[in-house]
This record gives structure tokens, C-alpha cells and sequence, in this order.
């Protein structure tokens, strides 16, 4: 190892990619453009549902009901049909989630004590929004029918409404919403998006690092060069490290600053996760860029490795916990998914090393894993 | 005239053998990347097949503890109502503290919290109540299980008011409850599999749709080979459009290998449009991402940029759209961007044609609209195509 030969090789690296001023500018704009679009824009809350409804029985009780949905924030009236086959066509153009069929007779029916049936058609093409609905639905449902048997107890058994009330909720139930009070989705997507901004730019500034130079043929000065290996890829990653660990930092900032996520936790072990996972999403770069022959196939192949893994298996949209017990595995032999831990577990939960340091060590498992295999990799002397 | 129309024929033929060789230089030179090859047969098989099993967005054996203060008749009846799917008992803690500190770890999910005293205040017709803590780091898996858990109790509560009328009454339980009949539509069980593989392939359409011709094309203007297609007979419209003409096939060919190899008989999609239409607006779709691509082909100078460029239209494209998250939650502003994302128009029709089984006259303005956006960033792409290079 000599230090010269690899301040020489980052040097010449470095000036590679400050000259090309469109890659420079976008190496730094990308993770904060994706920041605040997705910080603002990306939003998990089933809310604004576009319904219908066809009220066969145009009653006050039946209108009174239906308003609960038009006034709820969770969903977005369309106006009333009058036929099931309108519907149909509404359901088919997704230009309405869901539908209310309220039967004929329902206030009559209530008014005199008897259970009534709404049909709500729901759009099941989004399984997890067809879901979230039905909770909604049986949530108005269950307040409407504390109400009405309230009203209709104190009517007919001549209970003090009070009383009745009591009746109708014997056991209720708090939730306390913990970490994120609010339960914003931005406070839990802004964290993980710092895993996302590291984890789909930084791979793709090194991934055609050494395929450049295959494919140009400039790798042939370095095989005639007395840098050795280690010093060669050491030399390559070490302005993108730079690069990536700037763009950590303002990262960190606009979390706090714009979004105001709150950090709990400490800044070393984040800061020390957050360079752990820098060498991990480069090495993978590295690696690529080691096992093709063209730019075009280590730019898609880090592009898709680097993007899918990140959007379904990182805990960024679904819990690791929910997954099958394959994708599991799949998670788990992705660095991702523990850098995940670690920024929603500093910012949201405060915790500190000592209670993140399997992941911590996950990630340099990964760090060193990836460097030995680069390392194995390149050589000096190809074939032909 | 015969003569003139002659010539004009054999110069349609020309120009179509033209572009066919340059189809076939495209796919051949394609074919000879063993790596990318490869990673595009994974990506269209095994990895449909990865995300389409395992990932479930819905509430799946979320890890509940309890502190049962109570240890009674109500209160093991209630705890035994949280079952799966949606809850799997992860054991009891002795002390509300306890299962604070699970929750801090992320080993559990939710917390249970019975009172003392919770069977004797039912007996004596006290209102009780139980408390839930969750943990929502992630906003949308601790609401639903509020919610779940919020239904559990609620029909416990509901139980026991109606057995308490019951009792009271000459035995008729008749109480004014509104129930509902939910009719999920399009996909009754609700079965995840098949959402997530559909997405997944639109996915991996977006990408490669994108990347493969406008890597391809700046490929040419790296390496200078586009100087020696230019001064060639070959028009800048032939160079484009044979560069998107092979990539397309490719994509569809790869789209048919995950319908027939995963989609039908692994998950058991219906495909309960016309297949032929779902090509055909696959073929549109590629078309008009392919577009985009070869626009920001023409801003890069080099592979790194256009892999820069990529991430910043793919990356909110593929987030966006709504196929990861509710399309209609999204606020206003992001609505009115993803009207220039083809993929937003792309979801419906694939959807619309593969489950609900709707054809052309529901879905033409989504088919317009992609094939206009398609006509317009082509457009602007040969336009400055051409100006780079006269």
C-alpha cells in the first residue's frame, strides 16, 4: 500500500468527475431533489377515496349516513347513482374506489330496533386499500349504530341517554400512537429516505468506474502501472465516498430543518452507520462494475439492483416483519435493510449504539464482504 | 407517373430494409451481452416471482404483547380475539414497562394493556377501557393495526352490551346495528400476489423501457459510432426509431416469459381482458418511455449522465405513480406533475384490461395520453437529435 499511488489514482478520478459538470451538479442535486419531492409527495395515508353511493331508500336515516362519509377526510364523494350497473362502469373506469348500496327500509328498520345491512363495493385491484377501506367502513359503522342504539334505548326503555350511552360502550379502547404521535407518514418516510438517497445514487457513481475504463480501453495504463490492486480500487472510491458522506450531512439537515423530523438518538452512531453504509452501496457499484463488460449493462443492472431491492425489501415501504419468510431473506442479504433501522431507530426512537450495534455490524460485515469480493474480482492480467 | 410511383415504392422498401438491419445491428448487439441478458431474464422471472410472494402491505401477524393486569374470564376472552392473520401473540410481559422497552427494540408492534380489575368493572356495569400502545414508525402498518385492534374491541363491547340487553329483555335480541356486506370487486381475496407481481412487471417495464435504448444510444455518440451512422444513407428518424423498435420487442417478449411463467401459473392472475389489447398498450407504453429516454440520451454527453438522468424521472415515476402507493392520497401538486409520468396512465390500463376486464372504450383516454406524451418527447428528441448533429 503507498499512499502516493492512491492519492494519484483519486486524483485523477476526482478530476474526472468535476469535469464533467452535468454528472457533478446531478450527484449532489439528485438526493435532494428526491428528498423534498418524495418528503412532500410521497404519501401512505389512504385518504381522498373517490365513492359513490345509491341510496335505495332516501330517507333522513339514510342521508343522515351517508353524510358521515362525504364529511370524513378519508373519503371524496362523487355524487349519487341510481342504477348498480352505473356502478359497474364507475368501479371499471377507477374513477370511483368504492360504493355504498344503502337497502330500501332502512330507517324504517332501524327506527323499530332492527339490524340493517349496507353493501359497500370496493376496488380490489390495491389489496391494501380495499383493506384499509373496510376498517373505515366498519369504523362509521360502529359509530352509527353506538348512536342509534343509544337513541334507541333511552326511546323505548326509557333509559337517561347517559345511561344508554354507557350500555351501548361497555369496554372502550385508547391507543396511544407511539414515536411518531401524529402518525405522519412524512416523519416515517423522510428518515428512510436518506437509506433511499444513499442507496440508489451512490452505487451508480462508482458502477462505471472501472467498466469506463474497460470499455474505453484506459484500463490498460493501469495494468502497465506499478498501482497495485488494492491501491487502484481504494483510489476509485474515494471521491464518491466524499461525495456520498456530503450528501449525508445535507441530508441530515434538510430532515431536520424542512421536515422537522425530530432526532432522538445520537449523531456518532448515525454518522458512523451512515459511512458504514456509503462503503456498502459503493462497494455493490464496484462490484458491478467488476463483473460486465459494457457501461450499458452496469448502468441497468446497479440502476435495478440499486432501485428494487431499495423500494420493496428495505422497510422503506412494507416492514421487514411483514414479509413472506423468502423475501425475508432476501432483505436481510441486503445492507438496506439495517441502515433502515438504524436512521428511523436515531431519529424517531433515540436509540443509541449500544442498542443499534447488530446493526452496525451487519453493515460493516457487508462493507468488508463487498471490498474482498471486488478485491477478488479485478485483476491485473485478463484474458485475451 | 408508373415510374414515379415505382420509385417511391422501391424507396419505402429501402427505407424499411433500413431500418429493419438496424433493428436486427440493435438486437444482435443485445444478444451479445451475456450479463445484461441475464439480468433481464431474472428480472422478468425469478424476481416477479420474489416480490409477487413476499411482500404482503397488509396487516400479517402483526407481533402483539400484552400486560394482562387482570388475569380473568373477560380478559383472556378478549386477548384471545386477537389472532391471526392480522395479530400473533408474542407472549406476555409482566410490567407495562416491559413491553415499552420490546417496542423500543422492534420486536413487537403493539401493546396490549389490560386493568386491574377490568372482569369486576364488567360485572358491575362499569365502563372500562383498555389501552393500545403501537408503535408507528411505519405510519400505514400501525394505523391499520389501531385499526384492527380498535374492530376486536369494538365487537367485544358490542357482544357485551347485546348479552346484557339480551338477558334483560324477554330473550329477542333485535338492536338497531348497521352492519356492512363488503364485496371486494376484481380481486375478491383480496390475494396480494397478484398486485404485487403486476406492479412488479410495470416496474421493470418503466426501467428497462428507459434505460436499454438510451444507453444504447449514447453508447454511439461515446464511442463516436453515431459520426459514422450519420454520414451512412441512414436518416437520424431510422437511428431512433430502429433503436426503439428493438427494445420494444425485447421488452414484450420478456413481459409474455413473466405472463407465462409466473403470472398464470404460479399466482394464478385472471387475465380477464384481451391479451392482444394488453400488448399493444405495452408496446405503446414502451414506446412512449422509450422516448423519454432517448430525450435524455440526447442531453447526456456520456453513460454516467444518462444513468443520473434516469434515476431523477425513473425514481419518482416508479414512486409516484401509484402503484406503490394510493394514487389519490397524493397532494394536488404531485397529481398534476404525474400527468407527464406515462406510467400513471400505463397503471390504469394494465389493471384495467389484466383484472377488472375492461377494453378500449373505458380506457382510450389513458391510450391518448400515453401516445401523446410518447409523440411529443420523441418529437423533441429527434428535433434535437438532428441539431447536434447538421
Amino acid at each position: 500500500m503507498n499512499v502516493r499511488r492512491i492519492t494519484a489514482v483519486a486524483t485523477k478520478e476526482w478530476k474526472e468527475t468535476v469535469r464533467d459538470r452535468l454528472f457533478l451538479l446531478m450527484s449532489f442535486l439528485l438526493p435532494v431533489v428526491w428528498m423534498v419531492v418524495f418528503g412532500y409527495g410521497l404519501v401512505l395515508d389512504v385518504e381522498h377515496v373517490p365513492f359513490a353511493v345509491l341510496d335505495r331508500d332516501q330517507s333522513s336515516l339514510s342521508r343522515d349516513y351517508v353524510y358521515r362519509f362525504i364529511e370524513s377526510r378519508y373519503f371524496d364523494y362523487q355524487g349519487s347513482v341510481s342504477d348498480e350497473r352505473d356502478i359497474d362502469r364507475l368501479l371499471g373506469d377507477t374513477a370511483i374506489r368504492m360504493a355504498i348500496v344503502v337497502p330500501e327500509r332502512f330507517e324504517e328498520q332501524l327506527l323499530e330496533g332492527r339490524p340493517v345491512t349496507i353493501q359497500t363495493l370496493l376496488d380490489g385491484t390495491f389489496p391494501l386499500h380495499a383493506d384499509t377501506l373496510k376498517g373505515y367502513v366498519i369504523a362509521v359503522n360502529r359509530a352509527f349504530t353506538q348512536e342509534r342504539i343509544t337513541e334507541f334505548l333511552t326511546r323505548t326503555r326509557g333509559l337517561v341517554p347517559e345511561e344508554a350511552r354507557r350500555l351501548a360502550e361497555p369496554v372502550s379502547l385508547e391507543t396511544r400512537y407511539l414515536y411518531n404521535q401524529e402518525v405522519r407518514s412524512t416523519w416515517s418516510m423522510v428518515p428512510a429516505l436518506i437509506m433511499f438517497a444513499l442507496m440508489v445514487a451512490s452505487p451508480l457513481l462508482t458502477a462505471l468506474g472501472v467498466v469506463r475504463e474497460k470499455e474505453t480501453g484506459s484500463i490498460y495504463n493501469i495494468y502497465s502501472a506499478t498501482v497495485s490492486k488494492a491501491e487502484f480500487l481504494i483510489g476509485k472510491l474515494v471521491p464518491y465516498f466524499t461525495i456520498s458522506t456530503i450528501n449525508v450531512v445535507v441530508l441530515w439537515v434538510i430532515a431536520v430543518w424542512l421536515f422537522g423530523v425530530p432526532f432522538k438518538g445520537s449523531f456518532t452512531a448515525f454518522f458512523l452507520a451512515s459511512l458504514l453504509f456509503i462503503l456498502c452501496s459503493t462497494g455493490i457499484g464496484l462490484v458491478i462494475s467488476l463483473l460486465v463488460r459494457t457501461q450499458m449493462a452496469a448502468l441497468i443492472i446497479t440502476i435495478i439492483i440499486a432501485m428494487v431491492p431499495t423500494i420493496l425489501f428495505s422497510g422503506l415501504l412494507v416492514p421487514v416483519s411483514s414479509l413472506s419468510p423468502g423475501a425475508q431473506v432476501q432483505a436481510h442479504l441486503f445492507p438496506a435493510m439495517y441502515y433502515t433501522d438504524v436512521v428511523r431507530g436515531s431519529f424517531l426512537k433515540g436509540l443509541d449504539l449500544k442498542a443499534m450495534w447488530t446493526d452496525l455490524l451487519a453493515l460493516a460485515v457487508f462493507a468488508v464482504a463487498l471490498r474482498l469480493v471486488a478485491y477478488s474480482l479485478f485483476t491485473k492480467r485478463p484474458k485475451a | 407517373m408508373n415510374r414515379n410511383d415505382g420509385t417511391s415504392l422501391e424507396a419505402v422498401r429501402l427505407w424499411t430494409l433500413r431500418l429493419f438491419v438496424m433493428t436486427r445491428k440493435e438486437l444482435l448487439q443485445l444478444g451479445r451481452d451475456a450479463p445484461l441478458l441475464l439480468f433481464l431474464l431474472y428480472s422478468f422471472s425469478l424476481s416477479v416471482y420474489v416480490s409477487g410472494a413476499g411482500i404482503a402491505m397488509q396487516l400479517n401477524n402483526a407481533s402483539l404483547v400484552v400486560h394482562d393486569g387482570d388475569h380473568s374470564e373477560s380478559s383472556r376472552e378478549l386477548i384471545h380475539r386477537f389472532h391471526e392473520p392480522y395479530f400473533r401473540f408474542d407472549g406476555e410481559v409482566r410490567d407495562p414497562k416491559e413491553g415499552m422497552a420490546r417496542l423500543d427494540q422492534g420486536t413487537a408492534m403493539v401493546l396490549l394493556d389490560i386493568p386491574p380489575r377490568f372482569h369486576e368493572a364488567i360485572g358491575s356495569r362499569e365502563p372500562v377501557s383498555v389501552q393500545l400502545q403501537v408503535d408507528t414508525t411505519n405510519a400505514p402498518q400501525g394505523l391499520s393495526a389501531a385499526a384492527y385492534a380498535a374492530r376486536i374491541v369494538g365487537r367485544f363491547s358490542s357482544d357485551l352490551t347485546l348479552s346484557r340487553l339480551g338477558a334483560a329483555s324477554d330473550g329477542t335480541m333485535l338492536m338497531p346495528v348497521v352492519d356492512s356486506a363488503h364485496r371486494v370487486w376484481f380481486n375478491q381475496d383480496q390475494d396480494e400476489t397478484w398486485f404485487q407481481s403486476i406492479s412488479h412487471i410495470m416496474r421493470m417495464i418503466t426501467l428497462f423501457a428507459f434505460l436499454l435504448p438510451a444507453a444504447a444510444l449514447v453508447r454511439e455518440k461515446e464511442h463516436g459510432t453515431v459520426e459514422q451512422l450519420l454520414v451512412s444513407p441512414i436518416t437520424p428518424l431510422q437511428i431512433m426509431l430502429s433503436k426503439v423498435l428493438a427494445m420494444t420487442l425485447v421488452i414484450l417478449a420478456a413481459t409474455a416469459l413473466a405472463m407465462v411463467t409466473v403470472l398464470k401459473p404460479v399466482f394464478g392472475v385472471p387475465i380477464k381482458g384481451s391479451v392482444a389489447l394488453f400488448f399493444l398498450m405495452t408496446a405503446l407504453y414502451s414506446f412512449t418511455t422509450a422516448g423519454l429516454g432517448l430525450f435524455a440520451a440526447t442531453v447526456a454527453r456520456n453513460q454516467a449522465q444518462v444513468g443520473m438522468m434516469a434515476l431523477l424521472v425513473i425514481s419518482p415515476m416508479l414512486l409516484l405513480s401509484g402503484i406503490a402507493t394510493p394514487f389519490e392520497a397524493m397532494p394536488s401538486w404531485v397529481q398534476t406533475l404525474m400527468a407527464l409520468s406515462p406510467l400513471r396512465y400505463f397503471v390504469d390500463v394494465t389493471y384495467g384490461i389484466l383484472l377488472k376486464g375492461v377494453g378500449l372504450e373505458l380506457l382510450w383516454d389513458s391510450m391518448l395520453a400515453m401516445a401523446l406524451l410518447g409523440g411529443t418527447m420523441f418529437g423533441l428528441g429527434m428535433w434535437r437529435f438532428r441539431r447536434q448533429f447538421r
